[in-house]
């Protein structure tokens, strides 16, 4: 009895929530497994943004985690007919999905996903300039020679890119030496991670001056690192931590002055604007030309910290 | 009365289910394609809940089977990358599993660890190995081989309808555990360990060679999930199949409200499946937030469940 | 003086009456037994009595002013205290702790517990119970069973702010040996000279009559007896639980005929056992006697392949000892458990499920099991033993305590055993019930198997044993034949005085 009563409920919720998309916008559904991520929500205000000034009906899906979830959920998407897809998952491990998609002619966007033939096109930063400009700020502020510790990770493509980077312009330093390569655990956004990975580097190498930088792939670890580095109690050896992205916990702790020296700052809101341009103009019948739409980031310091 | 009322009342609401989203979504919800669909995006939960299916009945559980599934994609995916061909690497894959499934047994059965310690350290060194066979990256692109990928996406017509792949493979996993648990002695000995296990050793059952056969049954079919899996999203990644492992959990509860005496029975199990992969394609489909859909989920569950404990205080 | 009378009791689960009309009339200063087969409602009535279970009618005067009886809290303020089978003692808690449980402990500095009070509190409790062996400071749960309804029975005595009125013992005896019986029954007489009244539910008759001033038998939900203890005859008790006669050959089976040798024990020793020598015909039951935890049980798990043999030589049906249960099932010898709920039966499962257990290879083809052929042998069990239930297929957990008994006794018999191992085979049955189990055994020995028949009830033992072990701290102090046997003889060799001389 009980049950048929909750039961009841549940779906006289569902189809309330249900009843309000029941009109002739045009409906966008973005789907991600990473909506957890400060970046995401970035995106997705620009994106909101955009889509809201064009009268779009939006459904954000987020799958916690779970990639193959993102191909059900896009093949849900595709059998519901909605008029645009958008995703912020690398393309190549939901390509059955993406298969769906273009089976029912849906365009997919990517959201800074990854390229890949079955998208429209791909907005994104340009992650090779990124980690560019941090690896090259730690090299300058060590003057070509000194012990890097990094923190990447590689499950994720777009992260991982910056890895590559950064691991060339280290090695074409000859004195510049790369004493760990730390892939933090992400589960909880890879502060709490990073700090104890940190802390165990730091035990492991206690000389003061034995490590010169902290080269982070995004800012979280940074954060972490810059904790570990501050509770020890060697925040005035002069370690450089630098860190991707940018995020309002970075900014602060860079105009702090203290060791977290720099990020860059992706424009995600910029990306967000841009994907629903792009959303835009293919609703509007056109064929996107470019498979990549680059936005530009800049390098945050002490100077722009605060802007 | 009582009793077949909530022994069929998770049913009900299952068809409940069903009904309610027919009539919200008519054009896009009750058609063979959207159902398949369905079937296809629960395959690999549903291999993992009827396996794990096989160590509830001996009041057991495992915690490791999504680290495990993770681990077999892993492992496929980096033996297809050096070259090993695609019966190689997914049969190196399943012995894996059936080792790791072994370890799992051996601890819990022989040492004598409790299922939850023994399997949660289980889950840490899987997925630790996970991380140590792929370097942590992500295995994709050209290194998973075409046809691998294409299995997932390929299907078999039966009178003019194309059943996917992955549903064929659930199926059969459902066929094989129904047979083997519900009617051989080998299951009957399985549900007497949950039964009560002192009781079951004293009549003669050899209770812990049955207790580590059981966990090397969910760590093969774990194994099996993470294949699918890896299969569908032609690619491997060291945590893909973790997100698994509670939902299995959710399931096989779910399936257990439907027994009688609260035991895990398969088809209950795959009612279980099959009611959390419609509500979250059904949910989808009407655009409800997923973090709304997620609480809805989680409610359900509890729903059911507190409704079977209701009625057995009650009769 | 108080006077607690119940009538009209009538309770139904579904559409299956219970209760029909029973009626219980409880006074201060007596004890009274109840008494019935299982299934006749003793169960029910005594949770209706506790206010956990709603009867559909009844009528409840204390002392000619109605009270109500529909909670737990209304059987408290009646004056009710409950002493359940399954005691429930904190076995990791000190017994000073399980005594004072009900109360709150004395405080030092109004927040630590003054644990010298509490225990000299919880002494001063059991001094007056004549319980003062008992040290209170010691873990409840290593006390023997004895002990613990004794610490059980003190915490109810000081956790009510009055004393008692009623208090209801289910089965209190069953797990206890003769010298802790006869220690509560004298707590028992002392409580009621101080005013209580004792409700005492047993199936051992004997016993019963020595103990109770009145009794009430319940059969099928009615009350069919009701009488003082002296205007009753031990055949009147019997007849009104079964509703029928039941042959009075107390004693006396054919001595065995057997001749060839099932086991053989040439001073065997276990870490429990030392040097035990004696061998068992086929078709004869030894009877296995001693206090409580003298080693009946070690012995017949040493044969059931659960210890191992430190010293001496074991020739069991003419090999060494089975390893493990599973062989020794294999190997022809089946085991009925002391304790039928945690090491007999899987209570959620069905009769059927439960019964075939042991014996699944031998009913399944190619490893599929049968389930046409499991029903049909369960069916001829039900059958043979008199199983009363609406359906093979219902969970055991439904069935009164002797029909469960029952089918732990049909597993064991059920594929022809040629050695039988009984631990406390009708511990908690009632007389009906009881009778069912021994013709069970006679006629499966007569067959040609043997029987190792550990028991507390002696006249179990005296009744169905050809020759009685007795064991005393894991040694044989005796083995004697058991025709003409008298009762007094076998409790002199088990506590331990020199016996007359008797024949092996």
């Amino acid at each position: 009895m009980t049950s048929h009563r909750w039961t009841g409920w549940t779906l006289a919720a569902a189809l309330a929530a249900g009843a309000s998309a029941a009109t002739a916008q045009e409906r966008v559904t973005v789907i991600t497994p990473y909506l957890a991520q400060p970046g995401t929500q970035f995106y997705l205000d620009g994106f909101r943004a955009e889509a809201e000034a064009r009268g779009w009906q939006v459904n954000v899906v987020d799958t916690a985690g779970d990639i193959a979830a993102v191909v059900s959920r896009l093949e849900d998407a595709a059998t519901q007919g909605v008029d645009a897809i958008v995703i912020n998952v690398d393309p190549a491990q939901v390509e059955a999905g993406l298969i769906e998609a273009q089976a029912a002619g849906i365009p997919v966007i990517g959201m800074d996903a990854g390229a890949h033939p079955l998208l429209a096109t791909n907005v994104t930063s340009n992650g090779y300039a990124m980690a560019a400009e941090t690896a090259a700020y730690v090299v300058n502020r060590l003057n070509g020679s000194g012990r890097v510790v990094m923190f990447v990770f590689d499950p994720f493509p777009p992260v991982q890119q910056r890895g590559v980077i950064a691991d060339a312009i280290f090695a074409n330093h000859p004195d510049i030496e790369v004493i760990d390569r730390v892939t933090p655990d992400v589960q909880d956004g890879g502060i709490a991670d990073s700090r104890a990975r940190m802390e165990a580097i730091l035990a492991a190498n206690p000389e003061p001056g034995s490590i010169d930088a902290v080269w982070a792939a995004w800012d979280q670890p940074a954060l972490g690192a810059l904790q570990a580095i501050e509770d020890a109690g060697r925040a005035d050896e002069g370690i450089v931590i630098t860190g991707i992205d940018a995020n309002p916990q970075a900014r602060e702790a860079i105009a702090a002055g203290g060791p977290f020296e720099a990020s860059v700052a992706q424009d995600f809101e910029g990306i967000g604007r841009a994907v629903a341009d792009a959303t835009a103009r293919l609703l509007a019948g056109e064929d996107l030309r470019e498979k990549v739409i680059f936005v530009p980031a800049r390098l945050v310091t002490q100077a722009n910290a605060a802007e | 009365m009582t009793a077949s009322l909530r022994r069929y009342a998770t049913l009900l609401g299952f068809a409940a289910i069903l009904v309610g989203f027919s009539v919200a979504l008519p054009g896009t919800f009750p058609t063979a394609r959207n159902l398949l669909n369905i079937t296809q995006q629960v395959s690999m939960l549903a291999v993992v809940a009827f396996a794990m299916t096989a160590v509830m009945a001996m009041g057991d559980f495992d915690l490791s089977v999504g680290a495990m599934a993770s681990l077999a994609g892993v492992v496929a995916a980096s033996l297809f990358a050096a070259g090993w061909s695609i019966p190689a690497g997914i049969a190196a894959a399943l012995a894996v599993g059936l080792a790791g499934g072994v370890v799992n047994g051996v601890l819990v059965a022989y040492l004598g660890i409790l299922p939850f310690v023994a399997t949660l350290g289980t889950l840490t060194i899987f997925s630790g190995s996970s991380f140590l066979v792929s370097g942590g990256r992500t295995i994709f692109g050209g290194a998973i081989p075409a046809g691998f990928g294409a299995f997932a996406r390929g299907g078999v017509e039966i009178v003019g309808l194309r059943i996917p792949n992955l549903t064929l493979v659930a199926l059969a996993v459902l066929l094989v555990l129904w047979v083997l648990l519900e009617h051989t002695s080998y299951g009957r000995r399985l549900y007497a360990i949950g039964g009560n296990a002192e009781a079951a050793r004293l009549a003669g059952i050899r209770v812990r060679p049955l207790r580590a056969s059981a966990f090397a049954i969910t760590g093969l079919g774990a194994a099996m999930a993470g294949l699918m899996y890896a299969s569908r999203v032609a690619s491997a990644n060291p945590t893909q199949g973790d997100g698994l492992m509670l939902d299995a959990i959710a399931a096989v509860f779910l399936g257990m409200t439907m027994s009688e005496e609260s035991e895990p029975r398969i088809f209950g199990t795959l009612v279980g499946v099959l009611i959390l992969a419609t509500l979250n394609n059904g949910l989808t489909q009407l655009a409800v937030d997923s973090y709304v859909r997620q609480i809805l989920v989680g409610a359900i569950i509890l729903a059911a469940v507190a409704s079977s404990r209701l009625g057995l205080s009650r009769g | 003086m108080s006077l607690l009378s119940i009538r009209g009791l009538r309770k139904a689960y579904g559409s299956a009456p219970v209760l029909r009309e029973a009626s219980l009339e409880l006074r201060s200063g007596e004890i009274h037994a109840l008494m019935g087969e299982n299934g006749a409602g003793k169960s029910t009535l005594i949770r209706i009595l506790a206010g956990v279970t709603p009867a559909d009618a009844q009528e409840v005067l204390l002392d000619g002013t109605p009270v109500p009886l529909d909670t737990p809290a209304d059987a408290q303020r009646a004056g009710l205290r409950f002493v359940h089978q399954e005691l429930n003692i904190v076995p990791t808690l000190s017994v000073a702790e399980n005594v004072m449980l009900g109360r709150s402990s004395p405080r030092r500095f109004g927040a630590l517990i003054d644990w010298k009070r509490l225990e000299e509190q919880a002494a001063e409790a059991l001094r007056r119970f004549g319980a003062a062996h008992i040290d209170p400071r010691i873990q409840a749960g290593r006390l023997p069973t004895g002990d613990r309804m004794l610490i059980r029975l003190a915490a109810l005595l000081v956790a009510a702010d009055s004393p008692p009125r009623f208090y209801v013992l289910d089965e209190p005896t069953a797990a206890l040996t003769q010298r802790e019986a006869e220690r509560l029954f004298a707590i028992l007489k002392d409580l009621c000279d101080r005013g209580a009244g004792v409700l005492y539910v047993s199936h051992r008759l004997d016993e019963v009559m020595a103990l109770a001033d009145r009794v009430t038998v319940l059969r099928d939900g009615r009350t069919v007896l009701a009488a003082p203890m002296p205007q009753v005859a031990r055949a009147d008790i019997i007849r009104a639980m079964t509703g029928r006669e039941i042959p009075q050959d107390e004693v006396g089976r054919p001595p065995s005929t057997g001749t060839r040798t099932v086991l053989r024990l040439a001073g065997a020793t276990t870490d429990r056992l030392s040097d035990l020598t004696l061998t068992l015909q086929a078709g004869e039951v030894l009877g296995v006697v001693g206090l409580e935890g003298a080693g009946q049980s070690d012995l017949l798990h040493l044969l059931l392949g659960e210890g191992r043999l430190l010293h001496g030589e074991a020739i069991l049906l003419g090999r060494c000892l089975p390893r493990t249960p599973s062989e020794a099932w294999a190997r022809g010898i089946a085991y009925v458990p002391r304790d039928r709920r945690q090491q007999g039966l899987m209570p959620g499962r069905s009769i059927v499920a439960n019964m075939v257990l042991p014996h699944l290879a031998r009913l399944s083809l190619a490893g599929l099991s049968r389930p046409r052929l499991e029903m049909r042998r369960t069916s001829a069990m039900r059958e043979a033993l008199r199983l009363r239930c609406a359906s093979l297929s219902q969970p055991v957990r439904a069935l009164s305590g002797g029909n469960q008994q029952k089918v732990v006794l049909g597993r064991a018999i059920m594929a022809q055993p040629r050695l039988l191992l009984l631990d406390e085979p009708t511990r908690g049955v009632d007389v009906g019930a009881r009778e069912d189990i021994y013709a069970a055994i006679r006629s499966l020995t007569r067959n040609g198997a043997a029987a190792l028949l550990a028991s507390s009830d002696l006249s179990e033992v005296l009744s169905l044993s050809d020759r009685i072990l007795v064991l005393r701290g894991g040694r044989q102090t005796a083995l004697v034949s058991a025709t003409g046997l008298q009762r007094a003889d076998l409790l002199s060799l088990i506590f331990g005085e020199d016996p007359e001389p008797a024949a092996a």
